[in-house]
């Protein structure tokens, strides 16, 4: 018997497992619509490789995985594919996401298949590739892509196989135990083969014994793998702290199971890699509870994914009427569905029809008393009290160093909590802004880098400006002394002296001047577009202060008095230096707006070319159109041309 | 006598080898920059809008350090103002109305088949977030743009829009639970089924 730790912390509620345990697994039938989510909330969304109204057959790969952390996705039952569009994500944001519908034709006719006959001549790489290509997530919880998890690490010398399945009226992976042993432990095999063949250690709680009993058995010839019992007790089937209860070790902060020798593995997802590369069947179905006050059939069904959440209710025989309240998942860490055509994915383990008061009621909280007891219930062995405090006073970097990032929100403390404070919830949200605060900052740093490298540049252009204008001037001034040393006598050396004097005169009042015109233009037109903006921004600001009946509205009123003074001489100011420099923006703009216009009526007409049946018509009026384009396209750049003489002569005069 | 002349050769020979330690520190530790600035800097959220009366957040990181106010940069909001605070030490003041108020965030898009590639645009972003040529469709880079709405006002035919920030399954998260009175009378209250 292998010896058992214990973990800090963990409750003891109502198991309510007997509702659903007790009969074998039902196969549900194929539902006429499938609906496939592309993404699997963490990573990136797969691309879909079918298109709308093509047949696929089951088992046919549907999307491909992008990056990393994205997983392939493969058609559960043959049909067609009736929509590649947005549907509402299995998330407790109730947000939608892309999905790929099928509606099935009942054939369920397979795809070609390539089941391995003696999976001991597959190389390391080969058992990762088939893993990865049949789509394999975690199937226990947060959907993380297998074959990342399974990649060759040195040093890893134990498996944990999680078996505990500690969350109350859960009993999907008990009756998969129960039910697919043997294939668990070839699973296994095949895990173990893939790194280096670890000792392996299969976590059950004490609550299961059949499973327990089944596993032994098959396990029996494998000196290498352990199946352990372990006491009754939430969250044992958390990955950090199965791994405390089995070794006694403990995963570093902030990092992963590996860091310490070890891989943690669902049991359900150690069953798909069997049927991934023994059957060569993908990642399609799953074992999943439904259960429930108001669920009549109660039991495990084995579901295809992306079954919607009605079809499943419907075959259960759920009575809508009676439940109160709809989680997927289980009731610690489980969300409400709120849209009940939401699909089945990998990681969804339970749906809970909860009827009247069989679930806590949402009640109001009271104040934090300070009574410690969620400190004594947090398996993470954190602080709750505290988390909660800062969490509320929005003191994110405090939470943060409190080690917020620890938590696994198993709800422990808030299930303790005598106030009934939603301690999980504010953990949450202080995690989420954590994330945004932090992604925020990083593309402020990225966009500082930006800005900082563009002034550089445009620092670095005017210097070349310069530089080249200067030798420009060289080059000229020389060819002057040429001309004069080959031409002495042309001219008065008295009349050209005062020339030079004059010159020189006229160069001093321009560096006074120091602006030439073209940048004082450019400053002006700035100043004037700014006090624009900001006058329109207080304008809207005004209208919904007025809107809301804002006490702020008098004083927003007398900004915008403020900013309209302002504006209007910025505008006259900037009309006075246009009319100076002989300049005509509004004649611009115009102009500039025909050309745009006559361009889009060509464009227009040369796309319904195409189409058209009266050819001859149609190009005679593209020729006009063109023609008209020409003439603005003309009128602009004469009047861009005259503008840039201008400015100069005022600036020689 | 003796003593004391030895005191004080003791302590002009302290004061020489503090000094040579002391020079070389300044010289082999020396910071460029100007810290306070970049301090300041960093606490900007780099939008680049010109919003406070200046050319980009670095300009106005300078002119705080030089004694400005702190209340000025509408898209940093009462976070930024809370943040400077903090460091400079000062009271933290709400936002002036004059620069801006407060808005959520959204990002720039060309309604590209209007865009007569004129380029005003790509001048006109402080951040380089905008792709196009002459002539040629521009669009915008929509993960580098920081919503400052500059390029909005160049455009001659007035083709780009300012959209919020879309929510996704990835920066969804929860809110924070509603704050409630301590004492209420809803049946469900624990109080309640104590006594029942
Ligand atoms: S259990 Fe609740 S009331 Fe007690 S210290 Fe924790 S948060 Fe406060
Ligand atoms: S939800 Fe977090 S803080 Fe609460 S008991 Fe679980 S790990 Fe600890
Ligand atoms: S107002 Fe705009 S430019 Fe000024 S500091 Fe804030 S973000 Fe930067
Ligand atoms: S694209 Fe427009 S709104 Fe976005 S950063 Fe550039 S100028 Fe500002």
């Amino acid at each position: 018997m292998h010896k058992i730790w214990n973990f800090h912390g963990g409750v003891h509620p109502v198991e309510n497992k007997t509702q659903s345990n007790q009969l074998p697994i039902i196969v549900m039938p194929i539902p006429t619509q499938l609906t496939m989510h592309l993404s699997q909330h963490i990573g990136k969304v797969a691309k879909a490789i079918v298109e709308t109204g093509d047949y696929v057959l089951k088992g046919q790969l549907i999307a491909c995985a992008q990056g990393v952390v994205s997983a392939n996705v493969h058609a559960p039952s043959s049909g067609h594919v009736s929509a590649i569009a947005d549907r509402t994500l299995p998330h407790q944001s109730a947000l939608s996401g892309p999905c790929i519908v099928i509606d099935t034709d009942g054939k369920d006719q397979w795809a070609t298949l390539t089941p391995t006959a003696n999976p001991e001549s597959l190389s390391k790489p080969d058992l990762l590739n088939l893993i990865q290509a049949a789509g394999i997530t975690g199937m226990g919880g947060a959907g993380f892509p297998s074959a990342v998890k399974l990649q060759p690490k040195s040093n890893i010398h134990t498996l944990i196989i999680n078996g505990a399945e500690c969350e109350p009226y859960i009993t999907a992976d008990d009756r998969l135990m129960r039910e697919y042993a043997a294939q668990i432990i070839a699973g296994i095999q095949l895990v173990q083969q893939l790194i280096d063949q670890p000792h392996c250690l299969i976590g059950i709680e004490d609550n299961k014994p059949e499973a327990v009993a089944a596993l032994t058995y098959a396990a029996d010839q494998h000196t290498n793998i352990e199946v352990c019992v372990i006491p009754t007790k939430y969250p044992s089937g958390g990955e950090k702290q199965l791994i405390e209860i089995l070794t006694g070790k403990q995963v570093p902060h902030g990092g992963i199971p590996a860091d310490i020798g070890m891989v943690c593995q669902n049991v359900g997802t150690v069953k798909a890699i069997f049927d991934a590369i023994i059957l060569g069947q993908p990642l399609i179905n799953r074992i999943t509870t439904v259960t429930g006050k108001a669920a009549a059939n109660a039991g495990n069904y084995e579901v295809l994914l992306g079954t919607q959440v009605t079809d499943i209710l419907a075959f259960a025989k759920v009575d809508l009427a009676k439940t109160s309240r709809l989680v997927m998942g289980g009731p610690m860490m489980g969300f409400t569905i709120q849209d009940t055509h939401t699909p089945i994915i990998k990681s969804s383990n339970c749906i809970l029809a909860a009827a009247d008061l069989e679930l806590a009621p949402v009640a109001d909280h009271h104040a934090c008393i300070r009574c410690g007891q969620c400190e004594v219930a947090c398996p993470a062995q954190l602080l709750p009290q505290q988390l909660f405090w800062f969490a509320k006073a929005e003191e994110f970097e405090k939470a943060q160093d409190h080690n917020l990032s620890d938590c696994i929100e198993c709800g422990a403390c808030a299930w303790v909590c005598p106030s009934q404070i939603p301690l999980v919830q504010y953990y949450r949200y202080a995690k989420g802004r954590l994330k945004t605060i932090n992604s925020e900052a990083q593309l402020a740093e990225a966009s500082r880098l930006r800005f900082e490298n563009r002034e550089q540049r445009l620092v670095d252009e005017k210097l070349a400006k310069e530089e080249k204008r200067k030798a420009r001037a060289l080059t000229a001034a020389a060819a002057q002394a040429a001309k004069r040393a080959a031409n002495p006598s042309a001219e008065d050396p008295i009349a050209a002296a005062l020339a030079r004097v004059n010159l020189k005169k006229q160069a001093q009042t321009n560096i006074a001047a120091q602006k030439s015109p073209e940048d004082e233009y450019k400053e002006l037109k700035t100043a004037a577009a700014i006090t624009r903006t900001k006058l329109n921004k207080t304008r809207k600001a005004l209208t919904n202060a007025q809107a809301q009946d804002h006490e702020q509205a008098q004083e927003l009123q007398q900004t915008v008095i403020a900013l309209t003074t302002k504006a209007s001489a910025a505008a006259a100011e900037l009309h006075a230096y246009e009319v100076k420099l002989g300049l005509d923006p509004e004649k611009e703009k115009t102009l500039q707006l025909a050309v745009a216009k006559a361009n889009g009526v060509v464009r227009k007409l040369e796309k319904s070319l195409a189409t058209a049946d009266d050819l001859q018509q149609l190009e005679a009026e593209i020729f006009n159109a063109k023609a008209i384009h020409e003439a603005a396209g003309l009128a602009l750049e004469e009047h861009q041309a005259n503008a840039k003489e201008k400015p100069t002569s005022t600036q020689e005069s | 006598m003796q003593t004391l002349y030895l005191a004080i050769a003791i302590l002009a020979l302290l004061a020489i080898v503090f000094g040579a330690i002391l020079g070389f520190a300044a010289i082999r530790f020396k910071v460029d920059g100007d810290p306070i600035v970049d301090q300041i800097d960093s606490l900007l959220p780099q939008t680049q809008c010109g919003q406070c009366g200046h050319p980009g957040c670095k300009p106005y990181a300078q002119a705080i350090a030089n004694g400005e106010a702190i209340n000025r940069c509408p898209p940093g909001g009462e976070t930024t103002i809370k943040a400077l605070a903090d460091l400079l030490d000062l009271e933290a003041i709400p936002l002036d109305a004059e620069h801006g108020s407060e808005a959520i965030r959204t990002i720039a898009y060309i309604r590209e088949d209007e865009c007569i590639g004129c380029t005003k645009c790509i001048q006109a972003c402080p951040v380089d977030a905008i792709l196009g040529a002459a002539k040629q469709m521009h669009t915008v880079i929509v993960d580098e743009c920081t919503g400052c709405d500059l390029c909005l006002e160049p455009c001659p035919v007035d083709c780009i829009d300012m959209l919020p920030v879309e929510v996704t399954s990835a920066s969804w998260h929860w809110q924070q639970p509603a704050q409630l009175i301590a004492t209420s009378n809803l049946p469900y209250s624990r109080g309640e089924s104590d006594h029942a």
